[in-house]
């Protein structure tokens, strides 16, 4: 790839997604869009940025933004938040709204929906009178193909080996041939929908929890600041945000204090 | 990223084990195991009962007298180790190919997987920890998905590992996660459910180089496997070159540094012993 291609192709998933890719980041560009090339039966990586350049309309600057997205995840994944969630977090949530019965949960990059699906398990298992409630549990995501699949709740053996018991995968999934799918009435509590973080949150209820595992790590400061603000403004008061471990509110948004929760750290806003 | 869904198929494509290894693996796997229960299923596997006795008598046994039957092989080498060399056994073609995709000649991951099954039993031996009897298994399969990654590795896709490498020194793991969408550890997990080992087995594979994921002892003692497997043959031909060995790991399985560094040369030197009994299955 040479790097008049590759610095319009970073500028364009910036633009789009404010992920940012740094030179000698070709390797990843190169990798994920040859396979794109390939689905759209391009010849090559060249012919697929000539296309990208000539014609906005064709749809291929989505395939490419959805491409260039990370979508690792799995299930229960660095299992102590969810521990954190069992033992604190959600306890103290259910006896503060008891009396409006009502809790709503967000996760802003839920991929192919390993970890709404592992709070919707965790919820099922310890605190099954919560499913009575209110419970609004929306789930975005940037990529659409990644959302597809999560509202199909079907995974392949590869991806429940990863973090999941055998003991839930055999109550809450169904074998679907060689997958498995998620059982259908907790799947359907899953609010899916596409939400591009560095633009309008349209619609959004304000969660008592905000997932947002390994998300800002792509973006630069300036992103990673509106971001916050943004939750800051949306999250329900008492309520909690979850970054991954890499990541953290100190000296981007002081707004926010840690609450560490044994081996876990979420975030909440300082006390006025 | 690669297909997934063909990687599984091919994941389930390799033969499987004999049924008796199966039945072994269920069998040992169980904490109410008796030692009569494992005789008899093996001495009705006429195969598997050559190779059992013929391990057993190999120089690792070190002994003049002659193990004679399955029953006294089984009391001379202890369960867990029958299952692993029933395991080898069935193992041994796959794990013997050259995967240049890997940089690994012919013998070479055979030899590096005997070397970290041996790791195991050493740890055992010493009495430094207490293995699931599942354990020697895992070690020596731990490498196996490696077999069915490296059929999707084109010299294109080697050349992206490569540059993740240089440009942002991953890990292999990490390069292959990030660059295929799965890593050999994952795959191998997925072999070892498609050969119907027991779980802890899977595990152990899935998570011998993130053992914290796996909350699973075994997976700790398979990463420790490995890494003491490296040292023996780093101390052979100095191919490897990350020996350390992740503090929390020493710490979950209470190994001091000290008992680390006892623990290498004894696994060295039992290795020209006891990885005799591995190459003759």
């Amino acid at each position: 790839m040479n790097t008049a291609d590759f610095d319009y192709v970073r500028n364009f998933i910036r633009d789009q997604s404010a992920i940012v890719l740094e030179p000698g980041k070709e390797y990843l560009v190169e990798s994920r869009l040859q396979t794109l090339a390939r689905k759209e039966n391009l010849s090559s990586i060249d012919v697929l940025v000539s296309k990208l350049r000539s014609d906005s309309s064709n749809g291929l600057h989505r395939k490419v933004v959805d491409a260039m997205t990370t979508n690792e995840t799995s299930f229960f994944r660095d299992i102590h938040p969810f521990e954190a969630l069992r033992k604190f977090l959600l306890p103290e949530l259910a006896a503060r709204r008891a009396q409006q019965r009502q809790l709503n949960f967000w996760c802003g990059a839920a991929s192919t929906g390993q970890e709404p699906f592992s709070v919707l398990m965790l919820i099922a298992e310890h605190f099954p009178d919560l499913l009575a409630w209110d419970i609004k549990f929306i789930a975005t995501d940037l990529c659409g193909e990644a959302l597809a699949r999560a509202r199909c709740g079907r995974f392949n053996q590869l991806e429940v080996n990863r973090g999941l018991p055998a003991s839930l995968l055999v109550k809450y999934f169904v074998r679907q041939g060689a997958d498995w799918e998620f059982r259908e009435d907790l799947r359907q509590r899953v609010d899916f929908r596409e939400l591009n973080l560095i633009k309008d949150w349209l619609c959004l209820p304000s969660p008592d929890i905000v997932f947002l595992r390994n998300v800002l790590i792509y973006f630069d400061v300036e992103t990673k600041k509106s971001i916050l603000a943004k939750i800051r403004r949306l999250l329900r008061p008492g309520g909690y945000l979850l970054l991954g471990g890499a990541e953290t509110t100190f000296n981007v948004d002081d707004a926010f204090e840690r609450a560490v929760f044994e081996k876990s750290t979420f975030y909440r806003l300082k006390q006025a | 990223m690669i297909d997934l869904t063909q990687l599984i198929e091919q994941a389930n494509e390799l033969a499987p084990l004999p049924a008796s290894t199966v039945r072994l693996a269920g069998l040992i796997g169980n904490p109410d195991c008796h030692l009569d229960d494992v005789t008899e299923l093996i001495v009705f596997d006429q195969a598997l009962t050559l190779k059992l006795l013929r391990a057993a008598n190999s120089a690792a046994s070190a002994s003049l007298v002659r193990v004679a039957n399955v029953r006294e092989a089984v009391t001379r080498m202890g369960t867990a180790q029958v299952l692993a060399l029933a395991v080898a056994a069935g193992a041994k073609r796959f794990l013997q190919t050259r995967l240049p995709e890997y940089d690994l000649d012919e013998g070479v991951l055979w030899r590096h997987s005997v070397a970290a099954a041996v790791a195991a039993e050493t740890m055992q031996a010493c009495g430094s920890v207490e293995s699931p009897p599942e354990t020697f298994t895992a070690a020596l399969l731990h490498d196996v998905g490696k077999l069915v990654m490296a059929r999707f590795l084109s010299p294109e896709i080697l050349g992206f590992i490569r540059r993740a490498r240089e440009v942002d020194h991953l890990g292999q793991l990490e390069t292959e996660s990030l660059l295929l969408g799965a890593n050999h550890a994952e795959l191998g997990g997925l072999i070892a459910q498609h050969w119907n080992l027991p779980p802890r087995v899977v595990q152990g594979i899935i998570y011998h180089h993130n053992p914290g994921e796996g909350q699973d002892v075994i997976c700790d003692l398979t990463y420790l496997a490995n890494q003491l497997a490296k040292r023996i043959e780093a101390g052979l031909d100095g191919r490897y070159f990350d020996l350390s060995i992740l503090p929390e790991v020493a710490q979950r399985l209470a190994l001091t540094p000290k008992t680390l560094d006892n623990l290498c040369p004894i696994a060295a030197a039992r290795y020209t012993q006891v990885s005799r009994r591995y190459n003759a299955v």
